[in-house]
């Protein structure tokens, strides 16, 4: 049955109008400019579920909380440890067995009540209790002590050079003790009561609203304020960050291509672009008790096979530096790098050495973190670059696994190589040494139980261990030769292989100040301003 | 028996069938947690801590007790009411729930609007000249909406709407400078009740590219549900003895063949809103929509066991409860159907 058309459209006519009649009032009510917003809108990935110190252990919540309070101590962008909530350097006994910190005394947190040494210790006693992280304090911790209202004294199991360190992680942040009162041994998800430049307005976990304190210790913020929003995806970051909805983006997970893009449009002066110090590498793990990489020629020989600088090309456009070693330079660490640079000959020859190559190639099976856009494009990269170098010798075989199963299998030997990311809990190189390489039950050159088991290398030393241990007994460049020590022998081990460096970027609209980064790659949201206010 | 009591008592079955439903739904969600690998101290810690650290965090979070114990504390819990702590910032899972849930139904709802009205347009336009070029874009339509995969669509429609012609916010339920209505949870309700047209405006703004994605991409089923229902209506009996008895085309469509072709479009209806509640994943992920599905994919990928647990108990409830209402409904409007 055909219908006559005409019927139908003259009923339309009534829709038309109700259609403009909705457009009419859609585009008055647009006319009604909102207030102007003065506060900078900075975005980022991923939601913030917990304010909470004690609970903080995502990148996104960390940052968030150096905005709300602040450390005892700081890194500068020297990497020079730098006094914040204490009155000057930690001063440390001489069996480095007692630390003793004097404490500002004009802090005050954000509901009124006055910063002191109970107010830290409180702050450190609920950490160690109930803290997600706590296992960083790693029993070195014995007693906290408050011998006066401005002095905290720590009483430690053991010594410990890299205490200082800890001492600038934002987990110890202190809180006040009167408004934690109930959460002395649970989170408090949804607000945070600290001493930092700027006061939690409002909080869901895909916003949050600071606002500048006004009675704030080291001066008031450069701006109005900031409304921090999360999205979900690169591509809704970059396209957020382009349009203008956005003054501010900050990401480590914005995809590579994009990153690229978004370096473009700086050099352009469409955008400010800036960076942080390193705080995470990227690394591969090769199981040593495993019977095809038991052979330390084996792993030798992988350490001399792969192309740092290509695949940091092919993969992040040059963004993310080739490491070849264990730790950011930043922290103090400058010298040569402990593991060599890419020599397919060496590695043919030690391959042959083995006894493989030409009729007999070494199949290694790969595992990498399939959430990881990044490890993903390394993996092929490698894959395709020992095709084309080491055909005769040596074949990947390429595995992704998502990455919570991948940290659940690694300790239980399940993976033969795999690549994997490092962010130190606190700025220095003890924090990523030590979570790398420390095992606790050494027999032979294996680890039966400790980091190096967690981490799925099985591969212990024990002048390695010796010298992780003696460098938390010494101070400044002797610690530092100490802990280089330790890299030299991991770097011999060849259990690990360092591949690359990642710094944290902030991208800005062109009408604001350039984004700063202190030494620990916290973005300094105080410092940022509107250059038209 | 009567018609009425037949419907009741199909009612009363479908209620009594519906919590054994529930506990099996539940019960291999906790299973199915349990045997994937890694758990919640994997996803918090990665590839840090000791052994010792980490048995100190399960044993935190009560990973540690046996299974058997944590399944009769977890159905304890349930038969409350009591859905548990999220494992991930140990808050109640139903006040977690209780935030993200409006969010899934706006959006859900816009969704379903949009979808049926230019699904019916669509649909009715075809029926209009069978076989005509109208009808052919029609089906086209039809087919490639439900063809085009979501992701991408979204992405498209984010790529042409927000960054070239800008006319759109790129995701999220709310602009970021405004403060948000309190109340129900549903904005636009919240906006038009506080009588804020400024905030009405934003949520609005911020709904139309994720609501409108969906609902193109579901209109295709309503339209070719349509399309072929009227069809198969407009050629019945009653048709033709209305159009002798000298009924004009309007009135034989809209007041005799369409309420007759829209019962099946009801059901597709109930199923694609029960769907949608929980389904909307890829939209909500692409448009940041802070919905239930986003909180689902976020504790999944966490291990949070309580929290995927109770999402998708509630998910199921909606579920049954939903297609009960829509069975019932149609037994109601439609005579003939017998129980």
């Amino acid at each position: 049955m055909n219908i006559n058309p005409k019927i139908f459209y003259q009923k339309r006519i009534n829709l038309r109008l109700l259609f403009i009649l909705f457009l009419i009032i859609f585009t008055q009510t647009s006319c009604k400019q909102p207030q102007k917003n003065k506060s900078i809108i900075l975005a980022s990935k991923g939601k913030i579920d917990s304010l909470d110190p004690a609970q903080a252990n995502k990148l996104l919540a960390i940052q968030l909380i150096s905005s709300l309070g602040d450390p005892l101590y700081s890194i500068d962008s020297q990497g020079n440890l730098e006094p914040r909530l204490a009155k000057g350097e930690p001063i440390i006994s001489k069996d480095g067995l007692t630390i003793s910190i004097p404490l500002k005394e004009n802090v005050r947190f954000h509901d009124g009540t006055i910063f002191d040494s109970y107010a830290m210790a409180f702050s450190l006693k609920r950490f160690i209790k109930i803290g997600t992280l706590n296992y960083i304090i790693d029993g070195r911790i014995r007693t906290i002590e408050t011998p006066s209202k401005f002095l905290i004294r720590l009483k430690l199991n053991r010594p410990s050079s890299s205490i200082k360190g800890l001492l600038t992680s934002i987990n110890i942040t202190p809180v006040s003790p009167s408004y934690y009162s109930q959460h002395e041994t649970k989170f408090l998800n949804d607000n945070f009561i600290g001493t930092g430049p700027y006061k939690l307005s409002s909080y869901s976990p895909e916003k949050q609203v600071l606002v500048p304190f006004e009675d704030y210790w080291d001066g008031k913020a450069n701006n109005y304020g900031i409304t921090y929003i999360s999205f979900n995806t690169s591509t809704s970051l970059f396209s957020a960050i382009k349009t203008g909805q956005v003054d501010v983006l900050l990401s480590n997970s914005i995809e590579d291509g994009q990153r690229l893009a978004l370096h473009r449009l700086s050099k352009q002066g469409l955008l400010i672009e800036s960076q942080g110090p390193a705080t995470q590498i990227g690394y591969i793990a090769f199981r040593t008790n495993s019977n095809l990489l038991q052979n330390k020629l084996t792993r030798e020989a992988l350490k001399f096979s792969i192309d740092r600088e290509l695949i940091s090309k092919q993969v992040s456009y040059g963004l993310r530096e080739p490491l070849r070693s264990l730790t950011p330079p930043l922290l103090g660490l400058k010298v040569n790098p402990p593991w060599p640079a890419y020599n397919p000959k060496l590695s043919s020859s030690l391959l042959k050495e083995a006894g493989f190559c030409n009729n007999k190639k070494l199949t290694i099976p790969l595992t990498f973190r399939s959430n990881v856009p990044a490890d993903k494009l390394l993996a092929l990269t490698w894959k395709e670059q020992i095709n084309r170098d080491l055909s005769n010798c040596l074949n990947i075989s390429l595995n992704g696994v998502e990455s919570t199963t991948v940290y659940k299998q690694l300790g239980e030997g399940a993976y033969e190589a795999v690549i994997l990311g490092w962010t130190g809990d606190y700025p220095d190189p003890y924090a990523f040494l030590s979570p790398l390489l420390d095992c606790k039950k050494i027999k032979e050159d294996f680890c039966e139980e400790g980091e190096a088991v967690i981490g799925g290398t099985f591969w212990a030393n024990n002048k390695l261990q010796k010298a992780l241990q003696n460098s938390e007994e010494l101070l400044g460049q002797e610690r530092l030769k100490e802990l280089h020590k330790v890299e030299v022998l991991a770097a011999n081990g060849a259990a690990i292989l360092p591949i690359w460096l990642e710094k944290p970027r902030a991208w800005a609209q062109p009408n604001l100040s350039t984004p700063q980064f202190d030494g620990s790659g916290r973005l300094l949201l105080n410092k940022i301003y509107k250059k038209d206010e | 028996m009567n018609r009425a009591r037949a419907l009741l008592n199909y009612t009363l079955t479908r209620l009594a069938l519906a919590p054994i439903m529930l506990w099996l739904i539940s019960s291999l969600v906790f299973l199915l947690l349990r045997v994937a690998p890694g758990d919640p101290v994997d996803a918090i810690l990665g590839n840090r801590a000791d052994s010792s650290a980490r048995a100190a965090l399960r044993e935190k979070l009560g990973l540690n007790v046996p299974l058997v114990n944590q399944y009769l504390n977890y159905l304890n819990g349930l038969i409350h009411g009591d859905l548990g702590d999220s494992l991930n910032n140990q808050e109640p899972v139903i006040q977690l729930i209780a935030k993200t849930l409006p969010a899934s139904l706006e959006l859900a709802f816009v969704a379903l609007i949009i979808a049926s009205i230019i699904g019916i347009a669509v649909g009715l336009t075809g029926i209009a000249k069978p076989e005509g070029k109208t009808d052919l874009a029609g089906r086209l339509f039809g087919i490639g909406t439900y063809a085009l995969p979501p992701f991408w669509a979204a992405m498209i429609f984010q790529l042409f709407f927000c960054v070239i012609l800008g006319w759109l916010p790129v995701g999220g339920r709310f602009p970021p400078t405004l403060m948000q209505p309190q109340g129900s949870g549903f904005l636009i309700i919240d906006s038009i009740r506080t009588g804020d047209l400024i905030a009405l405006q934003g949520s609005i703004k911020h709904l139309l590219l994720p609501a409108s994605t969906l609902g193109i991409l579901l209109s295709g089923v309503f339209s070719r549900s349509i399309r072929i229902n009227l069809e198969k209506t407009l050629g019945t009996n009653y048709v033709e003895a209305a159009k002798s008895r000298g009924i004009n085309e309007y009135q034989i469509i809209f007041s005799h063949a369409l309420p007759n072709a829209l019962l099946p479009v009801l059901t597709i209806a109930g199923l694609t809103i029960a769907s949608l509640i929980g389904g909307a994943l890829l939209i909500e992920v692409t448009f940041s929509w802070p919905g239930i599905a986003l909180g689902l994919q976020e504790a999944i990928s966490q291990r949070d066991y309580p929290m995927v647990q109770g999402i998708v108990v509630v998910i199921s409830s909606l579920v049954v409860m939903i297609s009960l209402i829509v069975d019932l409904l149609i037994a109601f409007i439609d005579p003939r159907i017998k129980y």
